[in-house]
């Protein structure tokens, strides 16, 4: 994976190519080279016999048996192999530095005094300080807290992305909503449109009838039989019930077509309001706006089902950002209508309590279990058949809420329906409400959507 | 004279009182806002034609023209909607069979058409209704020709299993083999998927219906795509639409309604225009077509003499 990018550090950059010595030299001269400047970094010498270590003597351990009272003289000329370590603390070339300062950790008894031995293929490579060892330990920790650090911005990022990315899937699947909601509107004002066109023309043509009769009965020169002819063709449009039907219906039309192009235009101010506000970070509005602006867009999924009753009190304005706060009501409301099997309703009440903004949004659908329950707010989860839901959108809103330092709870009953209530902090300031008076509330019923 | 009757159906007023004037002065027109009170006409008037909305309160359009199919057979019928949805446009084709599937906002000059059109179909439908009531069922024995395009053999396997002796099952794994097929043999069932070896070979199913009438067409397909299925029914008149994977029960059940639909075809002839087509719009289609069309003509065109 991405670690292949970060090159292990590996035991055989440590490696101190010191020359070894042979099992057999004596006490004396071991003790010349420790004194040696060639071995002066040195804390332990290598024993190698036949290229194989097989020994090591530390400073330490040296010193211990060479200071001893009469030990210059009576062992001075006694081989190493006598007093050295047997079992040398060796350490492969090509292990990875963290199993070996393990290995190293486990196994060394003065780790600060003594050094270790490096083999490759069991051969003696030269020796390793711990010290060294340490340092490159560091290193890879170091280094490894940085590709933590750019594995957690990148997984921050992407959140962001996904977050987008179900805003956009609910926004397009709302657009997508609207756009046949337009349908219906724009059918009949383009229809009423194609109608009156038609009946311009057949007005036109009935006004030149006449005017030319008038034109003929004006004019002596005319014949009896033009004028005659000139007014059975007035008869005939007389007769033709069509033009004076169309006539008659226009002014209905006409309505209608005024109102077909105000819901179009309502329809579109919606969809403006609702996205609107991307740009802008945080405004001051108030939130039965917000509501309703999600009412209008998530109108399509509860049309004909969903009875929505607004229970709205008197609140503050809140700052927040609205088209995140938008998301949020959007949600609740689409997931309350898919809820909801056949019909039901959908209660939305707010009310303003010890300095904070109440809302809250009940169903009476399906419910859920209790182990779902628990799981709601987790990213990814989605009891929706795949391809249907992201499992994203109740992580989002609980997320939205948090950075505005708000709260969401939800309680809910199988088959009885659900409710999420959201907290939201609000200064008792100005108390801008839908047309109520301060501290009361009032009701407004809505028959259908 | 008397003037055709075409029920407008719709819960938004504004739509029913602007299409009343489009016919007006050629038909008897009927609107209602009320689904059930649709059903109440349909079953104690004669309506030639029936226009009704998907998306409405007490009841789905594909439901009520379901239930005008078993009301009022000889009734054609034309879903008007703003809404394009698959499942919508699955249950109008399946359940409603519907004659033309029309979108919102709509041409005027089209929909006069396609009213035009049905009004004239159901009149002959309803006077052979009253003089060939009791026509002989015959034909009986005859075996039907079935082909199967599918890139997989499976389904032309479970076709035959299900028709057995009563059918000739040919599979065509490719677009070319099935044009061979269609041209030289008298296909009377086309079971089809419409992507073949990742071609949409919808102008195959779109040419045979627009050759001949009484083919009837299965599509049996993974390709979901609201715009090309309502191709497909106003520019093939499929008969039935089945998403895959499709279970055999499912697929047996919809096999025997269309070879019973075969026979009643049969033996009364005059219900083919019932299922006339739209005229291809897509204009890449419509060259495949034409020249499909043109060999369709000169292999097919010669009736019997094939076999000598």
């Amino acid at each position: 994976m991405s670690r292949e990018s970060n090159p292990v550090v590996g035991i055989a950059t440590l490696i101190k190519p010191i020359k070894s010595i042979t099992p057999h030299i004596s006490l004396d001269n071991v003790a010349d080279l420790f004194s040696d400047i060639a071995y002066a970094d040195v804390l332990s010498l290598p024993v190698v016999e036949n290229g194989i270590p097989v020994g090591v003597i530390s400073r330490y351990s040296f010193i211990d048996v060479y200071l001893k009272k009469y030990s210059r003289e009576l062992n001075g000329k006694r081989p190493i192999h006598l007093f050295m370590g047997k079992s040398p603390l060796l350490v492969a070339h090509d292990q990875q530095l963290a199993d070996a300062a393990q290995h190293v950790a486990r196994n060394m008894k003065f780790p600060l005094t003594e050094d270790f031995i490096i083999t490759e293929n069991g051969r003696y490579a030269g020796i390793g300080f711990v010290v060294d060892l340490l340092k490159a330990m560091e290193l890879q920790m170091r280094e490894n807290t940085d590709e933590l650090n750019q594995a957690y911005s990148r997984l921050k990022s992407s959140q962001m992305a996904l977050v987008q990315s179900e805003k956009m899937a609910s926004l397009g699947q709302m657009v997508a909503g609207i756009a046949h909601e337009i349908n219906t509107p724009l059918g009949y004002v383009q229809n009423n449109v194609a109608v009156g066109q038609e009946m311009f023309t057949q007005v036109e043509a009935m006004i030149d009838v006449y005017e030319k009769l008038i034109d003929s009965l004006l004019d002596e020169y005319v014949s009896e039989e033009q004028i005659a002819a000139q007014m059975q063709q007035v008869a005939e449009f007389r007769a033709n019930n069509s033009t004076r039907e169309m006539i008659g219906s226009m002014q209905g039309l006409i309505d209608d077509t005024l109102y077909g192009v105000g819901q179009i235009s309502e329809l579109v101010l919606n969809l403006k309001n609702f996205s609107r506000l991307d740009a802008v970070a945080t405004e001051t509005v108030d939130l039965h706006e917000c509501i309703e602006s999600a009412l209008n867009i998530g109108r399509n999924v509860l049309k004909h089902r969903v009875e929505v009753i607004r229970d709205f009190g008197a609140l503050p304005a809140v700052t927040c950002s609205p088209s995140q706060l938008n998301q949020v009501f959007l949600n609740l409301f689409t997931n309350a209508a898919q809820a909801i099997d056949v019909n039901g309703r959908l209660t939305i009440r707010t009310w303003h309590e010890n300095g904070e903004v109440q809302i809250s949004v009940a169903d009476t659908g399906k419910g859920i279990s209790p182990e779902h329950l628990s799981r709601i707010f987790d990213p990814f989860f989605t009891t929706k058949p795949v391809g249907e839901g992201t499992g994203l959108g109740l992580a989002i809103t609980h997320q939205i809420i948090q950075q505005h330092g708000g709260e969401i709870t939800v309680e809910s009953a199988t088959g009885a329906g659900t409710r999420f209530h959201i907290r939201l902090p609000a200064p008792s300031s100005v108390l801008t409400t839908g047309g109520a008076a301060i501290g009361a509330s009032h009701h407004q019923h809505e028959e259908v959507l | 004279m008397t003037k055709p009757t075409i029920l407008l159906v719709d819960d938004e007023e504004r739509i029913l009182r602007s299409l009343r004037m489009l016919f007006f002065t050629g038909y008897n027109v009927r609107m209602t806002t009320d689904a059930h009170e649709a059903i109440r006409i349909l079953r104690d008037e004669q309506v030639h034609v029936i226009v009704s909305d998907q998306r409405m309160p007490v009841m789905q359009g594909s439901e009520l023209l379901r239930i005008a199919r078993e009301t009022s057979p000889a009734t054609m019928r034309i879903l008007l909607t703003g809404y394009s949805d698959l499942e919508a446009s699955i249950a109008s084709v399946n359940e409603g069979e519907v004659f033309r599937y029309l979108l919102k906002p709509w041409a005027v000059s089209e929909v006069k058409e396609v009213v035009a059109q049905a009004a004239a179909i159901a009149t002959a439908s309803f006077a052979a209704q009253q003089s060939s009531s009791n026509a002989i069922a015959e034909t009986r024995m005859q075996k039907f020709l079935v082909l199967v395009m599918d890139n997989e053999q499976a389904t032309a396997i479970a076709v035959e299993e299900i028709l057995q002796h009563r059918a000739e099952v040919i599979w065509a794994q490719d677009e070319r083999h099935a044009q061979e097929v269609l041209a030289r043999q008298d296909v009377s069932l086309v079971v089809a998927d419409i992507t073949m070896g990742g071609n949409n070979v919808s102008y195959i199913l779109k040419t045979v219906k627009q050759f001949n009438p009484q083919t009837q067409t299965i599509v049996l397909t993974s390709f979901n795509d609201t715009s090309r299925l309502i191709e497909l029914i106003n520019q093939a008149q499929i008969i039935r639409y089945l998403p895959k994977p499709v279970s055999n029960n499912i697929l047996a059940r919809n096999l025997e309604f269309v070879i019973e639909r075969l026979h009643t075809l049969r033996n009364s002839p005059e219900l083919q225009n019932r299922q006339s087509v739209q005229a291809i719009q897509d204009p890449q289609e419509k060259q495949l077509s034409g020249s499909f069309m043109g060999m369709l003509n000169r292999l097919r065109a010669r009736p019997a003499a094939t076999q000598s």
